[in-house]
């Protein structure tokens, strides 16, 4: 532990991409947070496949391998993507999804063609663009740190601005326009952030798991959280904390590539957030549900044993359980009932599986039995008996 | 203009908004005099939404004028609320209730301005006024759908507005809702407010509104109920099914005519 924090501090690779996939992570999940909740998670993705292109042709017309030429290709590309998918949308019957798609491959293929094309004509010593690919997080340097940091802190800075704008925009576009917010170009300034985001870390993961960068960090925070700015604060601190932990287990176990690591990561925090969220998780759900059942059989009983003293004229009347059994289905959980009901002191075991009443019990179920409308008994029987 | 001093509320003349070669709207003229309250009914697709949207700016028309009290609508936002339909939103947003009625004051806040303490205040109020005060820090996909049109409805109150337009307020509420939604727009009105709303509900037209626009696509007829809510108007807006329409939905007092029945 001890040597792992020496080495995040005085190791110069290492140092530079943790840093460099905190970064990135930060900036994807709170930028993806918007993505997710518009919608925009395959836009995202469609957008990170586009930026290839925009690489390749980058480097093409100004042979510059500089960080910040590659990210204005790549930002250039993101953003005629998105233009052509929303142009095809509103002026062919070609739905959303197809659009995506088809730009997604269609944008991707000339990608890979520009790379074959640069690798066989640009000379070998060149062609180490393919690492965008899949990400080459051990080629950062510095200057790409400083770079992904000042444009990430830019985009996010802008998003902080308009925050009540773009909150208005996510949740009801129309209101929005409503009260005079230009709301389409509120629409393309955020699409805009959101091709930062994808685009400072394209050179760590790679365009082709760069979504998920986008995409998970804000489903995982949306787990945890009803309220928007507490999501985009979490998605941020899980994207930090997965890129980090993505580079230093990388770097730690040989073999392991950076990018799709950090991914696999996020992939991790998704699934603890699903399943063990409360409220939203799955585990939270299904305990939830399962204790709501008991309740509602522990009243049943509860009612079942009322109506039979009712019946007989005397709330401490005892039964025999087979008769409740007899009552409901689910003749094996009766018993548990039961029991459950005596440690709440709401029902007394008068002899071996014969159950009466207690008075707290008769109260509970006279009130339940309100509660529920169900029809009340004689009034002259329906009286709960005198708290003493 | 005109020598009336005051102008109507709303003026629409020659509205027509198409979506590719189908019109929408075809040539609509309505003057919504201040202080009314009207409803606009009118089959599925008959460009009630459009109607408002367009209105609203929210739908760019193919041609046709809106004034709103005598001058565009971009001059006269403030004086403007709008309730859009319920089920135009996703409603598992992360927000709570009172975060939702302070949208309402975003226009008067102008840009990049926060909400604060006296926003928070004015939000509060307008829950309290639609019965949801006890809501306010409440998750909105946890509110019912009742509770959910009075959120939007408190958001249309803290606009503090002379005109509003309202998209089906009483989609899908339970009935004790709606009563509570009436009196709510009776109060406006009361306050000398102008309030549109689009309604489904034939039955209840001549119990909750002073006029009424029969639309379909074109503009059947508008005006005071009593003058205008007629069982020909009504005909000429549903088609022939229109007896049955009013039959079905328990109106005792519509006969159904024989061009109805037939």
């Amino acid at each position: 532990m001890i040597d792992l924090l020496h080495e995040l501090l005085f190791n110069y690779t290492l140092r530079t991409v943790a840093l460099g996939a905190a970064t990135l992570g930060i900036v994807g999940g709170g930028l993806g947070t918007y993505a997710v909740l518009r919608g925009q998670s395959l836009l995202g993705d469609a957008i990170s496949h586009a930026a290839l292109p925009g690489i390749a042709l980058a480097f093409l017309l100004t042979g510059s391998k500089e960080p910040i030429v590659l990210m204005l290709g790549a930002a250039g590309a993101g953003v005629v993507a998105t233009l052509v998918i929303l142009g095809v949308t509103e002026a062919t019957r070609v739905k959303y999804d197809s659009a995506l798609a088809l730009m997604l491959a269609v944008f991707f293929g000339l990608g890979l063609v520009l790379l074959t094309y640069i690798q066989r004509h640009a000379g070998a010593s060149q062609a180490g663009l393919d690492a965008f690919l899949f990400g080459q997080a051990a080629a950062l340097v510095e200057r790409d740190v400083i770079t992904m940091a000042a444009l990430g802190g830019a985009a996010l800075l802008a998003m902080a601005l308009g925050w009540k704008e773009f909150k208005l925009l996510a949740f009801d576009r129309d209101f929005g326009a409503s009260l005079g917010f230009p709301m389409r170009s509120l629409d393309v300034v955020l699409t805009t952030l959101l091709v930062v985001a994808i685009v400072i870390g394209l050179q760590t993961v790679g365009v082709v798991l760069m979504s998920a960068v986008i995409i998970a960090p804000a489903a995982a925070a949306r787990q945890w959280t009803d309220r928007l700015g507490v999501m985009v604060g979490l998605a941020a601190a899980f994207g930090a904390v997965s890129g980090v932990s993505g580079a230093v287990a990388s770097a730690s176990i040989s073999n392991l590539p950076t990018g799709p690591t950090i991914v696999l990561v996020m992939g991790g925090v998704v699934t603890l957030s699903l399943l063990g969220a409360p409220n939203r998780g799955l585990l939270w759900q299904a305990w939830r549900d399962r204790r709501n059942a008991r309740r509602l059989r522990r009243e049943t009983v509860l009612l079942d044993l009322y109506a039979l003293a009712v019946k007989h004229d005397r709330l401490d009347h005892a039964h025999e359980e087979s008769v409740l059994d007899a009552m409901n289905a689910w003749t094996d959980r009766t018993h548990r009932a039961l029991r459950q009901l005596a440690a709440d002191g709401l029902v007394a075991e008068a002899a071996d599986r014969h159950w009466r009443l207690t008075d707290a019990g008769a109260t509970r179920a006279h009130q339940l039995a309100e509660e529920r409308h169900l029809v009340p008994p004689p009034a002259s029987e329906a009286e709960p008996p005198p708290a003493d | 203009m005109t020598d009336d001093p005051t102008p109507a509320a709303l003026t629409v003349r020659d509205l027509t908004v198409a979506y590719r070669d189908d019109p929408v709207l075809w040539d609509i003229d309505l003057t919504v005099p201040t202080g009314t309250l009207m409803g606009i009914v009118g089959p599925n697709g008959a460009g009630k939404t459009t109607l408002i949207q367009s209105v609203l700016g929210l739908v760019e028309p193919a041609a046709g004028q809106v004034r709103i009290f005598g001058t565009p609508y971009a001059e006269q936002r403030q004086r403007v609320g709008y309730v859009p339909q319920r089920g135009s939103v996703d409603w598992d947003f992360p927000t709570h209730a009172l975060d939702v009625v302070m949208m309402g004051l975003y226009g008067q806040l102008g840009w990049f301005r926060r909400p604060g303490a006296p926003e928070r205040e004015k939000a509060r109020a307008a829950l309290d006024e639609v019965g949801m005060v006890d809501y306010a820090d409440r998750q909105i996909s946890q509110l019912s759908g009742g509770q959910q049109q009075r959120v939007f409805l408190a958001r249309a109150l803290v606009q503090d507005a002379d005109l509003y337009f309202m998209d089906e307020p009483l989609q899908g509420v339970d009935a004790t809702t709606e009563r509570a939604i009436i009196d709510i727009l009776r109060a406006l009105r009361r306050r000398g407010c102008t309030v549109i709303v689009v309604h489904h509900d034939l039955q209840t037209v001549t119990e909750y509104f002073d006029h009424v626009m029969l639309l379909n696509v074109r503009r059947i007829a508008s005006g005071p109920v009593d003058a205008v809510f007629t069982d020909e108007n009504l005909r000429l807006t549903y088609g022939g099914r229109v007896g049955f329409l009013r039959q079905q939905q328990g109106g005792g007092a519509a006969e159904p005519s024989s061009e109805a029945a037939a």
